[in-house]
């Protein structure tokens, strides 16, 4: 009887430590539906002013937090506002305990029509916790390339209705401060919904 | 200028846009009519109910609102941009064009499309209440498969075969209540009305999906340029509820209608008099 209540005891705890285990096991960018980088990047340190006029350093104030961030402007008739409500659809939908872990930050390539106002209502339609960013052309240019995106470029002679051609990707960073993973125009909120749990985990310094 | 409406990767603007196909499609549907009705149309073995263009007004009904569901704007919004208004185009030509166009044909018509033996065979085939509630579910079920949707939707062929299916499919859902002649052993009221009923089941199995899904099931759809503040699972709940209650709200309100014809046709037959 006793042997027999120790091998069930042995067993349990062998399956519990299992079970621990693989919950701690890092999360592998493969895993993920985001495109991997062949080596993690590291965030970029820069400043620029939020739509309510702060400043806004982006290394200090996204520390330690997921952290998704884009560039476009609000003009864009597509992959803006696809981009932007797709994610906000589904941190809607989230548990708290991981929504509440992902900042998004968005970083306007149209300085000259995104002001602080109109960036901020377009913003504020997706998601309040959506962080606007605005700064020169120039400089967010220099931003994109550290990050290997494409400068903005403006098409059109018109100034009030020429468009901005922009990167459409997403780039996701973890806790650790690095990105593992970008996300694509075309990217679904099925993806997000199983990408941002995988993300919010504690432990992708690992990797 | 395009054949047919089909996604577009461009933001919706409010300009026209000319969809020739659809033109021909039209013109082709009103001019075999009245072709047929000046070559064909019998002099003296009409009832009163087959006299010349009397059912002429239902058919072009039927056209006209075909053509309003396949033309622009309606056309290329449901083809790449609202998901309810494909809905709404789905309806308009499975449940609202197909019994319009049937019983805006007069049985001389009838008859003498049916004349040749193939043709009299497919007719007979889909008078059978079970081969037509097969048909028209699986065409309803596989064009909302979302590859189908996504694949197909994106060409202008792709959708205008989506849109035939569903012409095709509901003449055929509407011909064992509507079409058959005579020697083609109609079914009793009480059959029809049952067939009917019957056939607001299938649909609630996509329209719950639509209706209930978190995500945007569609990538077509998801993915398109934005219209207004509609979110595409707001959009796809729209699409659910038009799929689920004006469709079956259709088809009901057609069983009740044929449930009063029964009624009457009994109380003419208790009172003697030939049911009409």
């Amino acid at each position: 009887m006793n042997l027999t209540a120790n091998l069930n005891a042995t067993a349990i705890l062998a399956v519990v430590v299992a079970a621990a285990c693989v919950a701690d096991q890092p999360p592998r960018p493969e895993d993920l539906r985001g495109t991997s980088y062949a080596q993690p990047m590291q965030k970029p340190d820069f400043t620029l002013r939020t739509t309510d006029g702060d400043s806004f350093d982006f290394r200090t104030e996204t520390d330690g937090v997921v952290t998704l961030l884009f560039f476009g402007y609000t003009s864009c008739p597509d992959i803006c506002p696809i981009h932007m409500g797709n994610i906000a659809a589904v941190l809607r939908t989230l548990p708290p305990d991981v929504s509440r872990r992902v900042k998004v930050v968005m970083v306007t390539t149209d300085p000259e029509r995104d002001t602080p106002e109109r960036f901020g209502a377009w913003l504020k339609n997706f998601d309040p916790s959506f962080v606007g960013l605005i700064g020169p052309l120039a400089e967010v240019n220099e931003i994109q390339i550290q990050l290997n995106l494409p400068p903005a470029n403006r098409y059109g002679d018109d100034d009030r209705s020429y468009t901005v051609g922009h990167s459409a990707r997403v780039i996701a960073f973890t806790a650790d401060n690095r990105a593992h993973v970008s996300y694509p125009f075309g990217t679904r909120q099925n993806d997000w919904a199983h990408d941002l749990p995988l993300l919010v985990k504690p432990n992708w310094e690992a990797n | 200028m395009s054949w047919w409406c089909a996604a577009q990767d461009t933001a919706w603007g409010w300009t026209w846009q000319p969809y020739v196909g659809v033109w021909v499609l039209v013109a082709a549907l009103v001019l075999c009519r009245l072709l047929a009705e000046s070559l064909w149309a019998p002099g003296a073995s009409l009832d009163h109910t087959d006299k010349r263009g009397r059912r002429l007004p239902l058919y072009l009904t039927g056209v006209a609102v075909l053509w309003i569901a396949a033309d622009w704007p309606i056309g290329p919004l449901g083809a790449g941009y609202l998901l309810s208004v494909h809905t709404i185009q789905y309806i308009v030509f499975a449940f609202v064009a197909p019994p319009l166009l049937i019983a805006g044909t007069p049985r001389w018509l009838l008859r003498h499309m049916i004349r040749r033996h193939w043709a009299s065979n497919i007719a007979r085939t889909v008078s059978r209440p079970l081969v037509a509630f097969l048909i028209f579910n699986v065409v309803l079920l596989a064009t909302h498969l979302p590859s189908v949707v996504d694949g197909l939707t994106a060409s202008q062929l792709g959708s205008f075969a989506v849109d035939m299916s569903w012409l095709t499919a509901g003449l055929v859902l509407w011909w064992p209540i509507l079409g058959p002649l005579p020697e083609l052993n109609p079914m009793p009221y009480p059959g029809r009305i049952v067939y009917l009923i019957a056939n607001v089941f299938i649909p609630t199995v996509p329209a719950a999906f639509l209706t209930y899904a978190t995500y945007p099931i569609y990538a077509l759809y998801e993915l398109a340029p934005p219209i207004g503040s509609l979110t595409a699972v707001e959009d796809q709940q729209i699409a659910g509820m038009i799929m689920k209650i004006v469709g079956g709200f259709i088809v009901l309100g057609t069983a009740s209608v044929l449930f009063f014809k029964w009624a009457r046709a009994e109380e003419r037959r208790e009172e003697g008099r030939p049911a009409v």
